[in-house]
């Protein structure tokens, strides 16, 4: 047989081929995972939602009953998971929730499994009742099974009140800052002392802790728009008083790590785990820093959740990996591993989070996010609040460059109202 | 009956179908899908409401999409106009016999080929207001710094800066190709004649390129208007508020971006597909008068 081209392409061809259906029947036998007996648990999670040291050890604490494969998912993963869950298959056991996109999947509940029908009622009371609401469909079924939270505090640069004649311990910056107006006239002080620190870096992060510290948002629990009203109004003007105020430093890009290491910004209002894009931002200014309770309350911002999607396997054995994983031991472990606040009170107890913190001068700072984690309000969240939301914040940016603020309040508000349509809201 | 046609050539057929069979499976499928989708409410997981012309009722009232519109135009015409020219302009000197010709073209054509997300962060590090390198330059320089990432004039300039530099290298090397299709006797006779440099290249050049000048125009116009991961990377965040709107006053919002922020973000897949039908019109339209401006001299130059 002579080896002429030909034979040689044909040859090639067919190994190929062969190649390709022996991958195809490999890949089969290795996707659906139950029915061999052992049992595979599947769980889906982006990098830093779970602390990775916790995960390994549940592979170890669970091996009796079953394999569990974790993966941790890079690139955008609502999106993977939502594609995951058209097609219907190949979906894991467990999957990661974000505290953004919760209010979106929570209308399609039947994707999911209700976790009260696995025993999460009896667990119920060990947890933050409003994260419990958060995971929650209006009807009582619970999605997702809370991980952590992200309770607001002030983070303030004491050496820079000291400077300005304010209080700088946190208990009595407590005791002189309650409201909204008491922080802004401290704010008014510190700049007066300290021109070149503003307490305020941009309005946006204000608009956001003020409206996440009432019971509603834009949009009611009878499906109305209500982004015109008082109490959006009122958060509204609340965050623009910094601006005429003179106390706002504008900065809403990249140059607020420069801002917060050389002290242009001298405080921030944000949730637990800001700390870190503060210590990041400004590692030299270690040990300067300390918390006090928000203005008015705290606020939440983040904090993700854990789901069973309704087609993955092994239900029962998925929960009990959940309730495993989220038990307030290793709860406290997220928070050392993963700054991952916790959300059941029990673990505020533990000695992982009653240490000091040496980037707050070892100041304790679950005394001001514990009292702050439990006393956050609980407000409903439409699928669509987000995308209704987006025109106060986009305009609000345009008062900081110029814009009339009235002009700009009429076209959020007519602009949102829009979107509240196109979006199905009455 | 003779077998002619399809029947008779079937195994040419089946050697090229594969190509075919994937484009319509994931090309041209997916775009009558998103037309169909233009016309529902759908957040991707539900169930598809039937919602008639709303989503393009709501388009057209919409400012954030015009505001897209006009981003997308500016930073199209920033983004290709200058860029032809450059281009054009390297191929003639490359053409006049430079050394090294092989090198020259490697590098130029090395920035097409290199990945635009890595390039896009690069370019975001450099063009930083507070410590980036062109600032630095510009303040060597004793000129006025520019907010790069701030002003939104500005934003416009450093994404068509990158579009640029991405894409002149490779009408640079399509434009040597076709200069060197045209015969060198007729510069010499135009020499002769007296013509210099310039009159040469207006008179000979321009006009004997002008297809392969009207393919990199259509080509350049239907990418410039697409322009999706240099806003996306120079400024999108993972942020959980409002993330993927184009910076600073929404300047880098280009109308991809707005079709990703309002199909991916905030899953409402029924307007994000109208936005993207809304961008088809808007190249063809672009094309066409592409087309009409550079084509139509050539029917009269060869009649």
């Amino acid at each position: 047989m002579e080896l002429s081209r030909r034979r040689l392409l044909q040859a090639g061809l067919l190994a190929a081929a062969g190649g390709v259906t022996a991958a195809c029947g490999g890949s089969k036998s290795s996707g659906s995972g139950s029915g061999s007996g052992s049992k595979d648990i599947a769980l889906w999670y982006w990098a830093g939602g779970l602390s990775d040291k916790v995960v390994a050890d549940s592979v170890t604490h669970f091996t009796a009953q079953g394999t569990i494969k974790p993966s941790v998912i890079g690139g955008d993963f609502k999106q993977k998971l939502t594609t995951t869950l058209a097609a219907g298959r190949s979906l894991p056991a467990i999957t990661g929730i974000k505290g953004e996109d919760i209010a979106a999947l929570l209308p399609q509940a039947k994707q999911f499994v209700d976790l009260n029908t696995l025993g999460a009622d009896k667990l119920q009371s060990q947890y933050l009742t409003w994260k419990w609401k958060q995971g929650s469909t209006q009807d009582g079924k619970l999605i997702g099974f809370p991980i952590d939270i992200g309770p607001t505090g002030l983070f303030y640069r004491a050496d820079l009140f000291e400077k300005a004649g304010l209080p700088s311990k946190p208990e009595d910056v407590a005791k002189q800052i309650v409201t909204w107006d008491d922080w802004f006239e401290a704010g008014k002080q510190l700049h007066g002392k300290v021109p070149k620190s503003f307490p305020v870096n941009t309005v946006q992060s204000i608009l956001s802790a003020a409206i996440g510290q009432n019971t509603v948002r834009f949009i009611d629990t009878n499906n109305k728009f209500v982004g015109d009203q008082d109490h959006i109004r009122k958060a509204w003007d609340t965050a623009l008083k910094p601006l005429q105020l003179g106390i706002d430093a504008k900065i809403n890009d990249n140059s607020w790590n420069a801002a917060i290491a050389g002290g242009t910004v001298a405080a921030e209002v944000g949730a637990a785990w800001h700390g870190l894009d503060i210590s990041s931002a400004g590692p030299d200014t270690k040990g300067k820093w300390r918390v006090a309770p928000t203005p008015s309350g705290p606020a939440n911002i983040g904090g993700s959740f854990l789901a069973i999607p309704a087609k993955g396997d092994n239900h029962d054995l998925a929960f009990q990996v959940i309730s495993w994983l989220l038990n307030a031991d290793n709860q406290a472990r997220g928070f050392t591993d993963a700054s991952l606040f916790p959300s059941m009170p029990a673990a505020y107890k533990l000695p992982a989070l009653t240490g000091g913190d040496p980037f707050f001068g070892g100041q304790v700072t679950i005394d001001v996010f514990g009292p702050a984690a439990e006393k956050i309000p609980i407000a409903y969240e439409a699928p669509a609040d987000a995308a209704v939301a987006a025109p106060y914040y986009n305009e609000i940016i345009k008062v900081e460059t110029g814009k009339d603020a009235n002009q700009a309040w009429n076209d959020a508000v007519s602009q949102a109202k829009q979107i509240a349509a196109k979006q199905g809201v009455n | 009956m003779r077998r002619t046609g399809i029947v008779s050539y079937w195994r040419q057929y089946l050697a090229i179908s594969p190509f075919f069979l994937v484009f319509v499976g994931f090309n041209l499928i997916p775009v009558f899908f998103t037309l169909y989708l233009a016309f529902q409410r759908w957040d991707g997981l539900g169930d598809m409401q039937f919602a008639g012309l709303d989503q393009f009722k709501f388009l057209i009232h919409d400012p954030t999409f015009w505001l897209s519109v006009r981003n997308t135009i500016i930073i199209w015409v920033l983004g290709t106009f200058p860029m032809l020219f450059v281009a054009l302009i390297i191929a003639v000197m490359l053409n006049a016999g430079v050394r090294f010709t092989p090198f020259y073209r490697i590098a130029y054509f090395l920035p097409n080929v290199t990945s635009l997300v890595a390039v896009a962060l690069f370019f975001f590090a450099i063009f930083s207001s507070s410590n980036g390198l062109v600032n630095a330059v510009l303040h060597l320089l004793h000129l006025p710094q520019v907010q790069w990432l701030q002003n939104p004039f500005a934003i416009k300039v450093v994404i068509a800066l990158l579009m640029s530099w991405q894409w002149t290298g490779y009408n640079a090397i399509i434009y040597l190709a076709g200069l060197q299709t045209i015969p060198s006797q007729l510069y010499e006779a135009a020499q002769l004649d007296g013509a210099g440099p310039v009159r040469m290249f207006r008179h000979i050049t321009v006009p004997l390129l002008r297809p392969i000048i009207l393919f990199t125009l259509i080509v350049s116009t239907v990418t410039g208007l697409q322009s999706f991961t240099e806003p996306q990377v120079l400024f999108g965040s993972t942020a959980s508020v409002n993330p993927n709107s184009g910076g600073p006053g929404q300047a880098g919002l280009t109308m991809m971006l707005y079709f990703y922020h309002q199909a991916f973000d905030n899953n409402d897949y029924g307007y994000g597909a109208a936005i993207v039908w809304a961008l088809f019109l808007l190249i063809l339209l672009f094309v066409v008068i592409n087309w009409r401006l550079v084509a139509r001299s050539e029917r009269r130059g060869t009649r």
